[in-house]
């Protein structure tokens, strides 16, 4: 490479770069290309749609309660995040700023429960839920993941690494626990809370084993499992599946493009379930 | 708000609120400490422990009670050539996924990470596919991959090679997978990986190009051995996730053909919900717990030493 002269090494460097791009987005371009065609279409070489159509995206908001099965996930997923970043701020601030009786010993079980994976507790979690009633309601996609290891760990770390005179100060002016976290800690860890939160929020939004079994009526199920009904439903009528999943896209990746920023650092942060 | 009255009592009057206050902070504590533990405890650990208690037990007919059988479910799974099987599948996955994964978000991560001109644009893209919801990935490439109108068949078409069955075929579904999970974790590996280029100092490309260095020998000599600690950390997480990919395989193959594609969390999602058979499904799900804390507890290393850098 470097015994290329510059002039041919950037154009090189950008056409490469084009390529591999093109090449990565490829499949997510030709799902578009499905949903903007109409059926007998399908099967029309070339990436563009021959006759560009609504059609399909019409019959998959006719046939199927996809805005249900958005706004389920939706909604889902915003409660996860805030009651993940809630119990991550407030036991978090225990664990970093707080002293009482055991406070390591928690801190230890807290990264213990870490290494425990969501698919080794799903079976005996589904029975709780099962026994609580839950099945089929909002309850069990939500309250089992509402506090977070990895957020209260991450938490933990952060409160910890701010200076200690800031927690002084907040005593000295007579502030409590709750408003010293709320006035002092929480402003300075905006940065943090936010990609704790995209992280949850992503996480939230991807779930499928769990919505899988938790869930068996139509219109509770969330947009992943959904898809998988659609697709069942419109066996070869591809270009009403693609709608659907672009549908479901279109969310995430409308907040991926916004707040990239924190998406990035979510992931770089925690990284556990990209 | 009576913590509120507290304090400004305490600043009132230091000598007479200081039992109140005190009283106000366990109560704070209280607050802080309980709703997060309470939930870890309920949906996290008593799972957990029941996971292990219901492996030791069978249920009966009805599915109704279940009776202490011993070690039998893990007994029976040790003897079961379908679990082996599943087990056998899960690691041929990941042996796919992780090396195609890494070498893709490396590739990626390799040019994004010094800024030029149009960089954003180009992060953006080889990023992307961290907001592409598994189930949209894994259908999108069910129709990348259709055996009539999908691309890749094309392009073997064009260029005289058959169209291949790549998910509906034994022998190729398990592989096609693990490269849409591959796929599918690019834009992860991508942008741990540029963090990690990132904190390479750029001092010391100065220093070979000073030496003479070419770009192939500053890659080995400087860019693989510091961003090694970085790789063996992004390798273990898509180690993890890979050995519990399951949405992409319920959607493209339901575990088949023929059991082909049926990994270990996929046995462990039919034994309980279908054979009915939830504990026997929970030695197994014990089992790759064991396996799984084995990497995760290498990876919470990593984890801990890189929060430290931070």
């Amino acid at each position: 490479m470097s015994s290329l002269p510059r002039w041919l090494a950037r154009p090189l460097f950008y056409l490469f770069l084009g390529v591999y791009a093109w090449l990565l987005v490829l499949p997510l371009l030709s799902l578009v290309s499905a949903s903007f065609r109409t059926e007998a279409d399908l099967f029309t070489p070339g990436l563009l749609p021959p006759q560009p159509t609504l059609e399909a995206y019409r019959e998959a908001l006719a046939k199927h309660p996809i805005l249900r099965y958005l706004l389920n996930s939706l909604a889902v997923s915003l409660a996860i995040t805030l009651g993940v970043l809630l119990t991550s701020a407030t036991l978090g601030y225990a664990l970093a700023r707080v002293r009482f009786a055991g406070q390591s010993l928690l801190f230890g079980f807290v990264v213990g429960l870490l290494l425990i994976p969501d698919e080794v507790t799903f079976l005996p979690r589904y029975l709780l839920v099962q026994e609580l009633g839950w099945i089929n309601s909002y309850w069990a996609l939500i309250v089992p993941f509402l506090a977070s290891p990895l957020g209260i760990f991450l938490m933990r770390q952060f409160l910890k690494s701010l200076p200690q005179d800031l927690f002084d100060a907040a005593r000295i002016d007579g502030a409590g626990h709750l408003r010293t976290l709320w006035y002092v800690a929480l402003p300075l860890a905006a940065p943090a809370l936010g990609a704790l939160g995209a992280l949850s929020f992503l996480g939230a939004w991807n779930m499928y084993l769990w919505p899988l079994v938790v869930i068996n009526q139509n219109e509770m199920k969330t947009a992943q499992i959904a898809i998988a009904q659609v697709q069942s439903v419109e066996v070869s009528s591809w270009n009403v599946v693609a709608a659907a999943a672009v549908l479901v896209l279109l969310p995430t990746l409308l907040a991926f493009l916004l707040a990239q920023r924190a998406f990035i650092r979510g992931i770089a942060l925690g990284g556990l379930k990209g | 708000m009576i913590n509120a009255k507290n304090s400004e009592r305490n600043l009132q009057n230091s000598i007479p609120t200081r039992r109140i206050g005190r009283l106000g902070e366990g109560l704070e504590v209280a607050l802080l400490l309980l709703p997060a533990l309470l939930l870890l405890l309920v949906f996290t650990v008593w799972p957990t422990l029941n996971a292990f208690w219901l492996s030791f037990h069978r249920e009966n007919l009805l599915g109704t009670e279940r009776d202490w059988v011993g070690l039998a479910n893990y007994a029976e799974m040790l003897r079961d050539p379908a679990f082996w099987r599943a087990v056998g599948a899960t690691f041929l996955f990941a042996a796919i996924v992780v090396p195609v994964q890494l070498l893709l978000g490396l590739l990626a991560a390799l040019m994004v990470a010094r800024p030029f001109p149009g960089v954003a644009l180009f992060r953006t893209l080889f990023f992307l596919t961290t907001a592409v919801p598994t189930a949209v990935a894994a259908v999108a490439w069910g129709w990348y991959l259709h055996p009539v109108g999908g691309t890749v068949n094309r392009w073997l078409e064009a260029v005289g090679l058959p169209a291949q069955p790549w998910l509906t075929s034994p022998e190729l579904a398990l592989p096609t997978l693990a490269v849409v999970t591959a796929w599918a974790g690019v834009g992860f590996t991508a942008i741990l990986l540029t963090a990690g280029l990132q904190q390479i100092p750029e001092d010391l490309y100065e220093a070979a190009r000073i030496d003479g260095a070419g770009a192939w020998r500053q890659f080995w000599h400087i860019t693989l051995p510091m961003l090694s600690p970085t790789l063996f950390l992004v390798a273990l997480l898509t180690v993890l996730t890979s050995l519990t990919a399951f949405g992409q395989i319920h959607l493209l193959t339901r575990g088949g053909p023929m059991e082909s594609t049926t990994v270990w969390i996929y046995r462990i999602y039919q034994d309980a919900f279908f054979n009915f058979r939830f504990s026997y499904a929970a030695a197994q799900s014990v089992a790759l717990f064991l396996v799984l804390l084995l990497l995760a507890a290498l990876q919470f290393r990593g984890l801990g030493r890189r929060v430290h850098y931070e």
